[in-house]
């Protein structure tokens, strides 16, 4: 184990050093301000847009904010002078030609690389069997897909995941007041866990504990965003279309509500593991996904491969299938750009997107890419349900 | 399991170390680097018989391509827009044409040609024109005059003529060279690499 952690750990310290999507300097930039006495960055970004030199919004809710403002600050002796400019840098080939990036990206990176071991951990704590553990283990660790959303594209929603990984451990201890507390303090760095509450009004025993596990959550999160209620940040955060994108899809909200009127009317015992699962596979059959939101559901998928072997095989094909599709979108930095420490030369390439134009429509590929992953999702939704009953 | 582990490692360490080099071999043409700033509402109209000249010194050779930023609100210029290429004494080298349709307003647009093997530290002349366009179907080009405070451009980029008057500055270029070999890239993209790495402080 020893060794395969060790192993694990060179394999994303290569990717965090080398590939580069700029999400982490813009979030990393906002964060920095942190560090320089700013309390509430949304109104702070927005009133000074005009003297700054990135003047994008902070999408992200305000434990992100703290979390990584609040790392930079322990971190910045490992950083070094040079790094507050270089974060400020708004110039598309010095940021990547600067000498420095590396040091900058696997220091920025590696609090998700804490988290995401600590993620392989968490993921044997549900299983007794040794042989069980060790294959949570080394799904986890193993998998392409996570060390390329996390350490690739930089994605902070690790935060909020390792917060639900904790609420479902607490599920599985019954302790279902715990789980819903997490989850309310997972949403204070990402809204999408708080579409669980539903499923957590179900799965109470009474209506008391209905209601408190279906508030619980809502008053966590309102004690996180309550200091920065504004303006600016219901426009950056709460209805950007980061956090908004689940609905934009009518069929995924048809579907999520199908999903809970089945619970409600016919399900009499809540198995919240499945619902978990199905909830996400449903919004990524549906809706038009960011890549980074396929981190929400891997661990769950991890611990579904160890109970049930047999789906190991096609959850591997759907991750592959689930990559294929934002890689179509016409956006460098899904694919080609991605590679742009090693050479901005690599700007003069075409997406594979422009390269399947040439032959094919590239739109046309990624629907039947979306329906084939949606057909197999529902497929597994249903055996998933069926097998349990 | 085993051959999960065997696949995830071989696949990261394939896309951190041989993807980039793969990748190369698709570069048909490299810039001379970032295309210059400019100011968005300092514009020079093209059509008719009033064109654009700029002048320029090639540091690399192989020269393949120009590359400017061009104005066409509302595909208004559907006509032919031309670069024609001059050395010093004025000789043409190399013409090039595209069509307004295909330019969209403020689009980075590349005049391709063939290669000029020689093209190293030599001055060449190129106007760009729109004969065929009228008044209602002109096209607009970002200049900078180095005379102007606070305006500069690259010295290589040295002077550019509009209605007879010859201004130091000119347009917001990008110089594009054919690659001499596929292993060359590779090489000069591993070695700048390798000492980006090295000068890490």
């Amino acid at each position: 184990m020893k060794k395969l952690l060790v192993l694990a750990i060179i394999l994303r310290l290569l990717v965090a050093g080398f590939l580069f999507h700029p999400d982490i300097k813009t979030i990393d930039f906002q964060a920095s301000f942190l560090k320089k006495g700013v309390f509430n960055i949304y109104t702070y970004l927005v009133e000074n847009k005009k003297s700054l030199t990135l003047k994008d919004d902070f999408v992200y809710f305000p434990l992100t904010y703290f979390s990584l403002g609040g790392y930079q600050w322990v971190a910045s002796p490992f950083l070094g002078k040079g790094f507050d400019s270089w974060l400020a840098d708004a110039g598309s080939s010095t940021v990547v030609e600067n000498p420095n990036i590396f040091r900058y990206l696997i220091v920025l990176k590696l609090p998700y690389l804490v988290l995401d071991i600590l993620i392989a951990f968490l993921l044997m704590q549900f299983f007794e069997i040794k042989e069980d553990k060790r294959k949570a283990f080394v799904f986890w660790l193993f998998n392409p897909f996570t060390i390329i959303i996390i350490y690739a594209f930089s994605n902070i929603d690790i935060f909020s995941v390792v917060l639900t990984i904790l609420s479902f451990l607490m599920i599985k201890k019954e302790k279902l007041f715990s789980a819903s507390l997490l989850l309310g303090l997972a949403s204070g760095f990402k809204l999408y866990p708080l579409l669980f509450i539903p499923f957590l009004f179900l799965a109470g025993r009474n209506l008391k504990e209905k209601i408190i596990l279906s508030i619980t959550p809502l008053i966590t999160f309102g004690i996180i965003i309550l200091p920065f209620i504004s303006k600016a940040f219901f426009q950056s955060a709460l209805v950007s279309g980061l956090t908004t994108g689940i609905f934009t899809s009518d069929f995924a909200t048809l579907a999520l509500s199908l999903l809970f009127f089945y619970a409600a009317l016919f399900d009499k015992k809540i198995n919240l593991l499945n619902y978990w699962i199905s909830m996400f596979l449903i919004i990524f059959s549906f809706a038009l996904f960011h890549i980074q939101w396929l981190l929400w559901v891997a661990p769950f998928l991890v611990i579904l491969s160890v109970k049930k072997p047999e789906y190991s095989w096609l959850l591997f094909l759907f991750g592959i299938i689930a990559f294929a599709i934002p890689a179509l979108f016409q956006d460098r930095y899904m694919t080609i750009s991605l590679f742009r420490i090693y050479s901005v030369w690599f700007d003069m390439l075409p997406t594979p997107f422009t390269f399947i134009q040439k032959v094919y429509d590239p739109v046309n590929i990624q629907t039947v890419f979306h329906s084939i992953l949606a057909a197999g999702s529902l497929v597994m939704t249903y055996k998933i349900f069926k097998e349990d009953e | 399991m085993n051959k999960l582990i065997w696949f995830t490692t071989s696949a990261i360490l394939f896309l951190v170390f041989l993807f980039p080099a793969v990748l190369a071999f698709g570069i048909k043409l490299i810039p001379n680097g970032d295309q210059p700033g400019y100011i968005s509402d300092q514009r020079l109209g093209v059509y008719g018989i009033r064109d654009i000249s700029q002048k320029f010194t090639s540091e690399k050779a192989n020269l393949s391509a120009i590359g400017t930023s061009v104005r066409n609100p509302n595909l208004q210029n559907k006509k032919d827009i031309t670069l024609t290429l001059f050395d010093e004494k004025m000789n043409i080298v190399r013409t090039t044409t595209i069509n307004g349709r295909n330019v969209e307003d403020g689009n980075f647009i590349k005049f391709v040609f063939d290669p000029i093997p020689d093209s190293k530290n030599k001055t060449y002349i190129f106007t760009l024109a729109s004969p065929d366009a009228g008044p209602g179907e002109t096209i607009e080009i970002f200049y900078i005059e180095n005379d102007r405070p606070g305006q500069t451009m690259p010295s290589w980029i040295v002077e550019y003529t509009y209605d007879k008057k010859v201004h130091n500055g000119g347009l917001p270029i990008t110089l594009y060279f054919k690659p001499v070999s596929k292993m060359d890239v590779i090489k000069e993209i591993y070695g700048d690499l390798f000492l980006r790495l090295l000068s890490n402080r």
